[in-house]
């Protein structure tokens, strides 16, 4: 219903009266194709929503839906197909409560905080396989699924030995994400450096989780804290009015769209914040348009396969690490077309999902084995993770092949 | 039929009146068969909105139907608990209604003796979030959401337990009258189109908005004016609530969410012929912009479907007239004795009323038939639950798709918009073989959803002919006459989405399996 | 972002027009709502099938058929521009083989049995052109739920006097969801399965000499999994396309996007263009509106390939105004009144079909008077007025046949 002053969540459940129950979701779900235990996107989507009165729940196998949102962005007619199934889920969740673990994975911010100051031990145990087994058991972690690794030099500890740059006027945020704060605070060394190359000045606020994996998991009132807090972090008043730069496709998408339709977070600073976040590469890729770009590259003599992940194409941006990439000499740079790693966040961690999502991940793993590139590149963690662990080629952010394109080591 | 055409009750009728007295009347011992010349529920109980009336709508207007229908209200809660969905009613005072409605409505509820609460208007909001924000008083009744076909098949089942016999598709064509009273009716199959006579002791004409044209078999009138009332079915619950407006009766003031749509209706328009019913454009645009009211955007979210009933309307002590509007004519029922009226014996003629007070019309009726055959019974239905509510427990939405759940792994979903499943449809049919595809999807709600049969008549066609209930031209001309059926229903509400599903409908039947062009 | 031309809709005529300006060197960017209409197509390249008799010979009837409906989508193109633009589409998705003579229609079963027209049609379904005297077998798994040989078998049978059909159900799985045809497609382009399929097929063949199957061999390397299969059974195979989704549709799309990505496009779904900028009488850019922020797609030149009524290219409201919704480009065919839109025969033409936008030779549109309103827009496929692509069988022809001569006529201007 249009012109009409509905809030964001019904405006997606709305949205079901689109379905005109064509089956092209189904046609490009990854996760229907390997596994009789998810019904698919229009089944559990908006069919599902017309036997649903926010009472009790009738669903199960909703839970199998693994968020990737491939469904939402193929959707002939707008049907916010992923959107009405993260509810759904939510809603099984508030009436058969959860694991344990699902309120321990979705929230990687306390992980790395608890992980840090014993980084190597953590690192230790979580590539012991008797302790993963035994994790599995306790848990429900699959004691295959990759993780990351802790470090006790975070990057907010590193950034505060940073030399201070001359400050200019073209300041910029950076939301830099849980993963890259305590697991790779190398992308977002990398991250600052490029963009300081380019002229801007980084303002890092010390920053919280924004929280997707609390959305993901259907626990909506901690995650509903969690992107509030977040929001006012970002938006200090000595920062108004910025342009946010965000590195982690999956967070990047939280804040601009997902947090106010999913979760239905009504707050004009969460609004006002989304329109102005950008993802790395779509803001570089817009200074070059502008002309602005620096392009005083060296040869990166590499081949290197792309992987856009889900919550990328989600941002209907294109794919501006090619565009980029593309301008770096000496770089191979192929990009890969296959739909989904498997990971989806937390989902391919857990036990009772892990074969799934290393199924629907095979495919993309096949492609990458007959390319051999020395790296794949994918703007999120947890896809890059899920990408090594099921090839065994290590796996970067693209920015940290721009980073080393000007120079850097 | 042929052995034993001799009956105690012929019923004319197999809608909500005539179930209720097929079942009223087995219970009391009656050899009773029951006739329709459709399949049971086709007529004005098939297209009706599926509410359950509180007597709201009628406290300051119409009070005596308003007491009878808080008392039916009460027991069919007890008695058909199955067929309906406890979703309650608002009544609500909107920004272009009387506010001093609201008063006059609150005692006309106490004079009803029908259950009422006031509250805040923020509670209403936050039950119905799609309801106009800008209600200035809100009041919570015992409104729901009643399936009229599973009624329907409940009573007749359960009258058939008592030995009624129950026939579909029989037409009546004449009823014959001997010496001052009626002795039976020709009826014609109109599947195989034999004719066969009927003996009965006594008739009783339920046929609805078609009362005056079987009484006149007999030589008597009655003067039932069909009132026309159309009806748009939303694509999904806009409400799970009933919400009426808190004002005095009019056109398209009520929301029922049935099943997985809801229904706004209706108009009240007297017309000739019950048969000839069909929503003009501008009745259908009307409709949508009166729901406005209640669910601001609601003139802009996907109507799937327009229909129209006739109502049996029968103005109380004027058995001939013609009246101005139809709005102001009661809701109550009159029984007519035919005897007395017309000195045609043995002949009652039960109309008016609402699908609410179907029951207590079929008490009278059943009284006024045991009256004519000197018979001593009581009624006993308000007391004893119908087949498959003897559980007492009410329908839920959700039912469907967490049966569809468990069995989804031993049993194909056909429809996916309704959730009918292979095994629904097949053993619907083995049931009774002599369905057509649209008697079917009746009872089935198949094609009954957002697609509107696209992808599952295909289906349905392809098992009924691979099961052999369809040879090879009955499966082609049931895919054929579905996909009109359906067409008809959709045509005035050919703008935005369903549109789009309609075009999409149209190149599966056309441009894949090019339908137009199968071999007869 | 910023591109030369940018394409608006991923169906058959977005991703031709993108491919054929991709491959002559120019940036093209796709937007779209979502994956396009492929998935509903059965596959075929239909140029003609009913005109309203049955059409024997497509491209030979085309004069006469455009000097009846001059503002037919083939009228305005020029019948002589068919042929290259059928050829061409042939080689860029050469992978799928297709196959035919543009003067002599095929007559391929559909899933119910009836006989469709088609001039081109993919490998997979060449064999499927069957005549008398010949057994042929339709066969399929028992529960799929999309296809019922049966019915095909005895509606075919009906269609085609002297031709000898039977029909066979192969026992596969108890549990429906391993019949969901997205699993079926992927199951089948394993060995092992195949070999299980192929031995029922074999042990039913009762004398065929070739075997009709519903569209399930395979998404990937299509060719290989029926090749395979025809192989263990020694009879050719043809697949029968059915209800969405439909995979040799898919298999389209697949082929398209891929072309697409290697010639340097780029697409991008799950974006729905909702406006316009205009500056100096041309389109200098296209607004998406989607949260967070309002995006700009700026280009030189711009192809507007949103599929009409079905895809949303064409809205109605419920006062039945019907519009363009991205440029609000005037309409044509569309009966003034709007009772007189669609009758009650539901199988007659209805006015409202033919509803569209008109174009000039170079598929530029045109306002009322008949003037050209932007010069760097290009219209094409089912956001064209004067056809009804379901009942004619010539949506795939009109898609392509509009799309390359878009295409055409952007290189050509550019020169």
């Amino acid at each position: 219903m249009t012109g009409v002053e509905v809030s964001p969540v019904e405006w997606v459940r709305g949205s079901l009266d689109q379905c005109v129950k064509c089956t092209i979701c189904e046609s490009a779900c990854p996760v229907m194709e390997v596994t009789g235990l998810f019904l698919g996107p229009k089944t559990v989507g908006p069919q599902a929503e017309r036997f649903r009165t926010g009472g009790h729940s009738p669903d199960h196998s909703v839970d199998y839906c693994s968020g990737c949102g491939i469904c939402t962005r193929v959707c002939p007619q707008g049907v916010r197909i992923a959107e009405i199934n993260s509810r759904a889920k939510a809603q099984l969740r508030v009436e058969h409560g959860g694991r344990l673990r699902d309120q321990l994975i979705a929230r990687p911010e306390v992980m790395g905080r608890l992980a840090r100051p014993v980084a190597p031990l953590f690192n230790w145990a979580m590539s012991n396989q008797l302790l993963r087994a035994v994790g599995q058991r306790m848990v429900g972690i699959h004691r295959l699924a990759p993780v990351p690794r802790a470090t006790t030099r975070t990057l907010q500890y590193r950034l505060q030995r940073r030399r201070p740059r001359r400050p200019t006027t073209r300041r910029v945020v950076y939301f830099h994400g849980c993963s890259t704060n305590y697991f790779e605070p190398r992308v977002g060394l990398a991250t600052i450096a490029v963009l300081e190359h380019n002229g801007f000045q980084v303002e890092v606020p010390r920053q919280g989780c924004c929280g997707l994996p609390l959305q993901s998991n259907g626990l909506y009132p901690a995650a509903r804290d969690y992107i509030r807090r977040l929001t006012s972090q970002l938006s200090k008043p000595d920062l108004a009015g910025l342009d946010v730069i965000a590195t982690s496709t999956s967070c990047g998408l939280m804040v601009k769209r997902e947090a106010i339709e999913i979760l239905g977070v009504e707050d004009r600073s969460l609004e006002d914040l989304a329109s102005r976040t950008y993802d790395i590469f779509e803001f570089l890729r817009a200074r070059h348009d502008a002309g602005e770009l620096r392009t005083d590259f060296v040869e990166v003599p590499l081949t290197v396969a792309y992987h856009a992940p889900c919550q990328q194409q989600n941002q209907q941006i294109g794919k501006p690490v090619l565009d980029i990439l593309s301008l770096v000499p000496g770089l191979k740079l192929v990009e890969l077309d296959r739909g989904c790693c498997g990971i989806a966040g937390t989902y391919g961690t857990k036990v009772e999902k892990y074969d799934i999502a290393m199924r629907v991940g095979a495919p993309l793993f096949g492609d990458i084995s007959e390319v051999q590139p020395d790296l794949v590149l994918c703007d999120s963690e947890t896809c890059r993770w899920q990408i090594s662990h099921g090839t065994g080629v290590a796996s970067v952010h693209p920015v940290e092949i721009l980073y080393k394109a000007y120079g850097g080591r | 039929m042929t052995e034993q055409p001799e009956t105690e009750l012929l019923v004319i009728g197999g809608g909500s009146t005539g179930a209720g007295v097929a079942w009223d009347a087995a219970r009391r011992g009656l050899r009773v068969t029951l006739v329709d010349r459709g399949d049971l529920a086709t007529g004005t109980t098939g297209r009706f909105h599926g509410l359950l009336h509180s007597g709201g709508r009628y406290v300051v207007k119409d009070p005596d139907s308003a007491r009878e229908c808080a008392s039916e209200n009460r027991i069919l809660r007890r008695i058909a608990a199955d067929c309906i969905e406890d979703t309650g009613g608002f009544f609500v005072t909107t920004p272009i209604d009387d506010p001093a409605y609201a008063d006059r409505f609150l005692a006309g509820c106490a004079v009803a003796d029908m259950p009422v609460a006031e509250v805040p208007v923020s509670e209403a909001l936050r039950q119905e979030p799609l309801l106009n924000p800008r209600i200035s008083r809100a009041f919570a009744v015992e409104d729901a959401a009643i399936d009229a076909w599973k009624t329907v098949w409940a009573c007749v089942r359960g009258a058939a337990a008592y030995g009624a016999r129950i026939l579909p598709y029989h037409e009546v064509l004449g009823i014959r009258v001997e010496r001052d009273a009626v002795v039976g009716a020709t009826l014609r199959n109109s599947l195989s189109g034999a004719e066969v006579e009927v003996r009965a002791q006594c008739i009783v004409n339920a046929a609805g908005a078609w009362t005056g044209q079987i009484a006149k078999m007999a030589g008597c009138h009655v003067g039932v004016v069909p009132g026309k009332g159309v009806m748009v079915a939303m694509n999904h619950r806009l409400v799970n609530t009933v919400v009426n407006r808190c004002t005095m009766p009019g056109d398209g003031d009520i929301i029922v969410p049935i099943r997985t749509v809801c229904v706004i209706g209706t108009t009240d328009v007297p017309v000739e012929d019950p048969d000839q019913i069909a929503p003009t454009q501008a009745e259908v645009a009307e409709m949508m912009e009166a729901g406005e009211a209640l669910v601001p955007g609601f003139s802009r979210a996907r109507a799937l479907r327009t229909w129209a009933g006739a109502r049996p309307l029968f103005p109380k002590g004027d058995a001939s007239g013609k009246v101005q509007d139809t709005r102001d004519v009661t809701r109550s029922h009159s029984v007519i004795k035919h005897g007395q009226v017309d000195g045609v014996g043995h002949l009652i003629s039960i109309t008016g009323g609402k699908f609410t007070t179907f029951r207590l019309m079929a008490e009278d009726a059943v009284d006024a038939v045991c009256a004519e055959l000197e018979l001593d019974s009581a009624c006993t239905t308000a007391e004893v639950p119908l087949p498959d509510s003897e559980g007492h427990h009410f329908y839920w939405l959700g039912a469907r798709q967490e049966s569809m759940e468990e069995r989804v792994h031993d049993d194909a979903v056909i429809c996916e918009c309704e959730l009918v499943t292979q095994g629904d449809l097949l053993s619907a049919a083995a049931r009774r073989p002599e369905q057509q595809l649209d008697d079917l999807r009746r009872g089935l709600r198949l094609g009954m959803g957002p697609c509107q049969g696209g992808f599952c008549s295909y289906r349905a066609a392809g098992l009924l002919h691979h099961d052999n209930y369809y040879d090879r031209g009955q499966a082609n001309q049931a895919l054929g006459s579905f996909a009109q059926e359906r067409w008809k229903g959709q045509q005035t509400v050919l703008w935005g989405q369903q549109l789009r599903q309609a075009r999409l409908d149209t190149w599966i039947f056309q441009g894949i399996l090019d339908l137009e062009h199968i071999p007869a | 972002m910023k591109t030369e031309v940018l394409v608006i809709g991923a169906g058959t005529a977005g991703l031709t027009a993108a491919v054929r300006l991709a491959q002559a060197g120019v940036k093209v960017v796709v937007v779209a709502t979502g994956a396009g209409s492929l998935g509903l197509a059965p596959g075929t390249l239909d140029l003609l099938g009913y005109a309203p008799q049955v059409v024997e010979d497509p491209l030979g009837t085309l004069p006469e058929f455009v000097s009846d409906l001059p503002e037919h989508p083939y009228a305005r193109v020029g019948v002589q521009h068919v042929r290259p633009a059928l050829e061409w589409f042939q080689t860029a998705v050469a992978d799928l083989g297709y196959q035919g003579d543009l003067e002599r229609n095929r007559l391929l079963p559909t899933a119910l049995g009836a006989l469709r027209p088609s001039a081109l049609v993919p490998e997979s379904m060449a064999a499927g052109e069957v005549g008398p005297g010949t057994r042929i077998l339709i066969a399929s798994l028992r529960g799929f739920r999309d296809f019922f040989p049966q019915l095909v078998a005895a509606n075919l049978a009906a269609a085609s006097r002297g031709l000898d059909v039977r029909s066979l159900e192969v026992e596969w799985s108890g549990d429906p969801s391993d019949l969901a045809p997205q699993r079926l497609w992927r199951q089948l382009e394993q060995p092992g399965v195949r070999r299980l399929l192929a031995a029922s097929l074999r042990s039913g063949l009762d004398g065929a000499a070739a075997v009709g199957l519903p569209a399930i061999l395979g998404r990937d390397q299509s060719g290989d999994v029926r090749r395979d299969l025809e192989d263990q059974i020694g009879r050719p195979i043809f697949e029968i396309p059915t209800l969405p989704p439909s995979l040799p549709g898919l298999r389209l799309f697949d082929l398209l996007k891929g072309a697409l990505r290697r010639a340097g496009g780029r697409l991008v779904l799950g974006e729905s263009a909702t406006g316009f900028k205009a500056g100096g009488g041309e389109v200098v850019a296209v607004t998406a509106s989607q949260p967070p922020r309002v995006e700009e797609y700026q280009a030189g030149t711009f192809v507007l390939a949103t599929g009409g009524v079905g895809a949303g290219g064409i809205e109605v409201t419920p006062a039945r105004q019907a519009r363009e919704p991205i440029f609000d480009l005037p309409l044509a065919g569309v009966p003034r009144d709007p009772q007189d839109w669609f009758g009650s025969d539901y199988f007659a033409e209805q006015p409202f079909d033919r509803a569209g936008v008109r174009v000039d030779r170079s598929m530029r549109p045109l306002d009322p008077d008949g003037e050209v309103i932007y010069n760097n827009l290009y219209v094409v496929g089912a956001e064209l007025a004067g056809a009804q692509p379901w009942r004619e069988k010539s949506g795939e022809g009109i898609s392509v046949v509009t799309a390359v001569r878009a295409a055409d006529a952007i290189l050509e201007a550019a020169r």
